[in-house]
């Protein structure tokens, strides 16, 4: 089975954050408002932190893209009461929206604030997908083209593409990748196959040094970044 | 242990000696990682959302086939080849064409929001009319819906008035960012029509940067880079990754120039603002603001002092080596300059040993350093840095971009009226005493208006400008429009300058209508991309083109004989001008036509100068000067660093204005899109605002914090909203972000933080007409 991961070069992205859009266009998630980013309660599968260290003008700023780590060792899952957040065999960390009880304990798990709460009743846009969503048998209600308010949802790595890629017998990682890895104009992010040693992801990682966010956490994420220099 | 190596291991949570690099709690942590970090200050919101939040669980079928379209992207000048997803006639997905290779099938955040400019609810959908007679800011229009048909009769009657009166050159147009076939056929039209005076907002843009450029070579233009192969970024204030055009090559490029080549390209970015390019780059150089010119010259006198220049281009292609080889030995020392620019002249001599051993190396100039009263000569010295090092035509440094040959236009048919029209004086005197070697010069325009002079204008018709809200002075264009007797504005919105209109037509946006584009040079090699309607036009809009054919139907015979056989329709029009390129259906299908690869070394024919070389002493200035009777002498014509003239007195107003301009806002009228707000500034890791950033330093001196609510004040002016205090900032200097501070329509922008520009000094740089965007002085005071 394969264990999917993403790799994001420090040094190649330039912080244009079209990830962050990418992923809104790809997966219905929900522009907020002045008050919502007030409030903290703007929604975001993917995000971008910048750290500042130094004084002027020896000054550093660190802008890290962040989608959901996709831990191997998902705290959040470790606390959900309703078994609604769980680890899928391919390691993706996804959510049932129907289990939810939108207890929120989740996101205190989270150490890397990866996920957000419906508070309201979304709207609907012309522009909202309304193709290829995951299978409905199985995932309905599912974000889009509607969401469901009063539930937690964070970022999927794509695996409706990533599905839907496999059943069509498409190289993921190559062929198929998350809409913010496909997204990316300086080609900063590859995905694919942790465990295969010729993949992509594993050849880069062999190469180049490299760290995941708060690994003194053992959360174990399969986001892995490499380092500028 | 290095900086890098620091920041990496805090973030990874890893011990160092004991102590982490600064205690990352998890609080913190979150805390960072929350988007909000910061109050949001003085904005005032707009009403709730009047769309009533539904939720609609049928109609949407699982399975819904969609269909990819090629098409061209106009959210700014890099008009990016994109491919539009269509489902049931909505547009729901945007990506990058492949086959376009200025980006390599890349692009920017911003190509995305094209589905909220194209859904944005506030779009006009039919022609509009004012009913309140005053102008004024603040003064509702109390806007009438009528007929296309109404609309069109008002504005023929006025157009027909102003032949009949043999007054074409009283007629002004304005053009915003719009598709090239739109600027032929704007072009084609004012010719046609008589008037010398179509606008661009081309004279805030990079006019310095362009007539440098002509100062050594003869080229007006903008050069493009060939990043594939240079090893070494010497950036004067580009923000490359922000604001150079063409943004999304540059974008993609960066991944290529960090670890996509045998060699890892250093970049150093020389400007006093620590911006995400300079926090990108290997090496970030604060400078005095306004001294750019000296550091070139300083670094030049290095290279020459060291004898690292390109012996052979130098002897062989360029013209007055030796005056200039004096002027920088004798006036621009490493140690004199450090004084000017505050770097340390080790820093200067290493940067320059660096640049000039390192091949092929490019030095770059963007706004932050060309945008100001002298700016043109800032770009010729830096220019000059790279006829040093040989980078001119050669691999790995400055290409000629020519045009696209589109099939050219019929000969205009003779009309009296309209021959006399353009032989009157243009209203922004481009090309006089003022501005000898301008092109385009905006911010004239308004003084002209206003004054009266050299005639008055009785009629103005804008397409997509907004130029009250992005010159320098916006005060000066309010009181400039509401002179106008006649407005006529063109547009999907009602942007500022939209409400001084007595008409709006409302435009369709970029994803709806027909057109060709091609970048901003940039690639070397040409590309042009087809725009296509990839759905229905929304409500009684119309795509530019279609006004034009439809206006000019009503008019005299030569004008409406301008617009006979070129196609009939916008479609066609496009189709005419691309048949000399490429067959329609292959164009249709594939979206994209690219001309030959680049040829480097062109010398026999590139230089546009007396010497046919390259100049350091510019002959073409020379000429034009002469011309003017005016002798200036060598030193004035070679490249140069003149003290800045401040609009401000320095004690009344301490702290210099230095806008800056974020990817998000880049080249564009309009902020009502909420993917681009709520993530408009990455480094403070904000949306929805823009704050005042100044250093610690600053801060403490003005006995202001963090948050505080602050009025920037001018001579001019004064604007308010709150302070963020940043490491980043050299100590005396005020960075506002650019494209916040509407003042009109659309709740995601209205009324959301200020604009910098309504508090600046209008100045020029003398050569080429560019405004000044960086030489205004203000204070800083408590709300
Ligand atoms: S990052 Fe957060 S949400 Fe994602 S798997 Fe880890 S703990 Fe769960
Ligand atoms: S993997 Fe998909 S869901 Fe996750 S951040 Fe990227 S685009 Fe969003
Ligand atoms: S899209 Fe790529 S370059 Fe842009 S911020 Fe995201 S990871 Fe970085």
């Amino acid at each position: 089975m394969a264990k999917w991961g993403m790799v994001i070069d420090l040094d190649k992205c330039v912080g244009c954050q079209a990830c962050l859009v990418a992923c809104k266009e790809e997966n219905n998630v929900p522009h907020g408002s002045p008050e919502e980013q007030k409030s903290r309660r703007d929604i975001f599968w993917h995000k971008m932190i910048a750290v500042t260290s130094g004084k002027y003008p020896h000054v550093r700023v660190e802008v890290i893209p962040m989608p959901c780590m996709q831990c191997d060792h998902p705290p959040c899952v470790t606390v959900c009461p309703a078994k609604a957040t769980f680890k899928r065999e391919d390691g993706i960390v996804v959510q049932y929206f129907r289990r939810c009880i939108g207890c929120k304990y989740c996101m205190v798990a989270c150490p890397y604030g990866a996920r957000s709460f419906n508070y309201k009743v979304q709207e609907t846009k012309p522009y909202h997908r309304q193709d290829d969503p995951p299978d409905r048998k199985s995932w309905e209600p599912w974000p889009f083209p509607t969401r469901t308010q009063g539930v937690v949802e964070k970022c999927t790595f794509c695996f409706h593409r990533i599905d839907q890629g496999l059943k069509e017998g498409k190289k993921i990682g190559i062929e198929v990748v998350p809409a913010c890895v496909e997204s990316c104009p300086s080609q900063a992010r590859i995905f694919g196959d942790l465990e295969d040693p010729q993949s992509p992801v594993s050849r880069i990682l062999a190469s180049r040094a490299s760290f995941r966010l708060r690994e003194d956490l053992h959360t174990l994420p399969k986001v892995i970044y490499l380092s500028r220099s | 242990m290095g900086e890098k190596r620091r920041m990496e291991n805090h973030l990874a949570g890893k011990k160092e000696k004991g102590k982490t690099f600064f205690d990352l709690s998890r609080r913190k942590f979150l805390k960072l990682t929350a988007m909000a970090g910061l109050s949001v200050g003085a904005m005032g919101i707009q009403q709730p959302s009047k769309a009533s939040p539904s939720q609609s669980s049928t109609g949407f079928g699982n399975k819904a086939k969609g269909k990819w379209i090629p098409t061209s992207c106009l959210n700014c000048t890099a008009r990016c080849g994109i491919m539009v997803k269509v489902v049931n006639g909505n547009a729901i997905q945007i990506k990058g064409n492949r086959s376009s290779l200025i980006s390599e099938g890349q692009i920017c955040p911003r190509g995305h929001i094209g589905l909220q400019v194209l859904y944005d609810p506030e779009r006009i959908l039919s022609p509009l009319k004012r009913t309140q007679t005053k102008k004024g800011k603040g003064i509702s229009p109390q806007w009438q819906p009528i007929t296309w048909d109404q609309a069109l009769e008002e504005i023929t009657k006025k157009l027909r008035s102003l032949q009949e009166s043999q007054k074409p050159h009283h007629l002004l147009i304005f053009s915003g960012l719009n598709s090239r076939s739109h600027e032929d056929l704007l072009f084609r039209f004012a010719e046609a029509f008589g008037t010398p005076n179509l606008v661009s907002g081309e004279g805030l843009e990079l006019e310095s940067e362009k007539a440098g450029i002509w100062m050594a070579d003869g080229h007006f233009d903008l050069c493009a880079y060939d990043l594939d192969q240079t090893n070494y970024i010497l950036s004067f204030g580009a923000d490359l990754i922000e604001s150079s055009p063409p943004v999304a090559r540059w974008l993609r490029k960066w991944g290529r120039l960090r670890r996509e080549k045998p060699i890892r390209t250093k970049i150093v970015e020389i400007q006093p603002r620590f911006s995400l390019t300079a926090a990108k780059s290997d090496e970030w150089i604060p400078i005095k603001a306004g001294t750019d010119a000296a550091l070139a010259m300083a670094i030049a006198h290095v290279i020459i002092q060291e004898g690292l220049f390109d012996q052979k281009f130098i002897r062989e292609w360029t013209h007055g080596f030796e005056a200039y080889r004096q002027i920088v030995l004798r006036d621009y020392a490493p140690e004199k300059v450090s004084k000017l620019t505050g770097i340390p002249s080790e820093t200067i001599i290493r940067v320059a040993e660096e640049f000039g051993r390192t091949r092929p190396a490019l030095a770059i100039s963007g706004k932050g350093a060309t945008a100001w009263p002298g700016g043109s000569f800032t770009s010729y010295a830096i220019h000059c840095l790279n006829a040093l090092v040989g980078s001119i035509d050669a691999p790995g440094g400055l290409l000629y971009e020519e045009p696209p040959a589109y099939r050219p236009f019929p000969n205009l048919p003779r009309d009296e009226v309209a021959k006399r029209g353009l032989e009157q004086p243009p209203l922004d005197l481009h090309g006089t005493e003022n501005f000898l070697a301008a092109r385009i010069v905006t911010n004239q325009v308004p003084k002209s208006i206003l004054e009266g002079k050299p005639y008055p204008i009785e009629m103005a018709i804008g397409f997509n400008s907004n130029l009250n809200m992005v010159a320098p002075g916006c005060k000066q264009w309010e009181e400039a429009l509401q002179k106008i007797p006649f407005y006529v504005h063109v547009a999907p919105f009602i942007s500022e300058m939209a409400e001084y209109a007595d008409l709006v037509l409302p435009a369709t946006t970029f994803l709806e209508e027909w057109g060709y584009d091609h970048s901003t040079p940039g690639a070397g090699f040409v590309e042009v991309r087809l725009k296509q309607p990839v759905v229905k036009p929304m409500g009684n809009s119309k795509p530019i083109g279609d006004i034009l054919f439809h206006l000019v139907e009503k008019l005299p015979g030569g004008v409406r004989s301008a617009f006979k056989d070129i196609g009939e329709s916008t479609a066609g029009f496009v189709r005419y001008r691309t048949s000399s390129l490429v067959p329609w259906e292959e164009f249709l299908k594939s979206g994209v036509w690219r001309g030959p690869d680049y040829q480097y070394g062109k010398y026999a024919r590139i230089f546009q100068t007396p010497s046919r070389k390259f100049e350091f002493v510019s002959g073409n200035l020379r000429v034009l000067q002469m011309k003017k009777g005016r002798n200036t002498g060598e030193e004035k014509i070679a490249p140069h660093y003149s003290e800045v003239k401040w609009a401000g007195d320095e004690g009344q107003y301490p702290l210099l204005l230095f806008p800056y301009q974020p990817l998000l806002t880049f080249g564009n009228g309009s902020q009502n899109y909420p993917w681009a707000q709520e993530i408009f500034l990455p480094m403070q890791g904000v949306g929805w605002v823009s704050p005042a950033e100044i250093n610690p330093e600053t801060a403490k001196s003005l006995k202001v914090k963090d948050r505080d609510e602050v009025w920037i004040e001018s001579p001019f002016g004064k604007i308010k909203t709150y302070v963020k205090v940043s490491e980043g900032i050299q100590p005396g200097m005020v960075c506002i972000p650019w494209g916040q501070g509407h003042t009109s329509y659309g709740k995601w922008q209205k009324g959301i933080g200020c604009n910098p520009n309504e508090v600046m000094g209008i100045d020029f740089d003398s050569i080429s007409g560019q405004s000044a965007f960086f030489n205004t002085r203000v204070k800083v005071y408590k709300a």
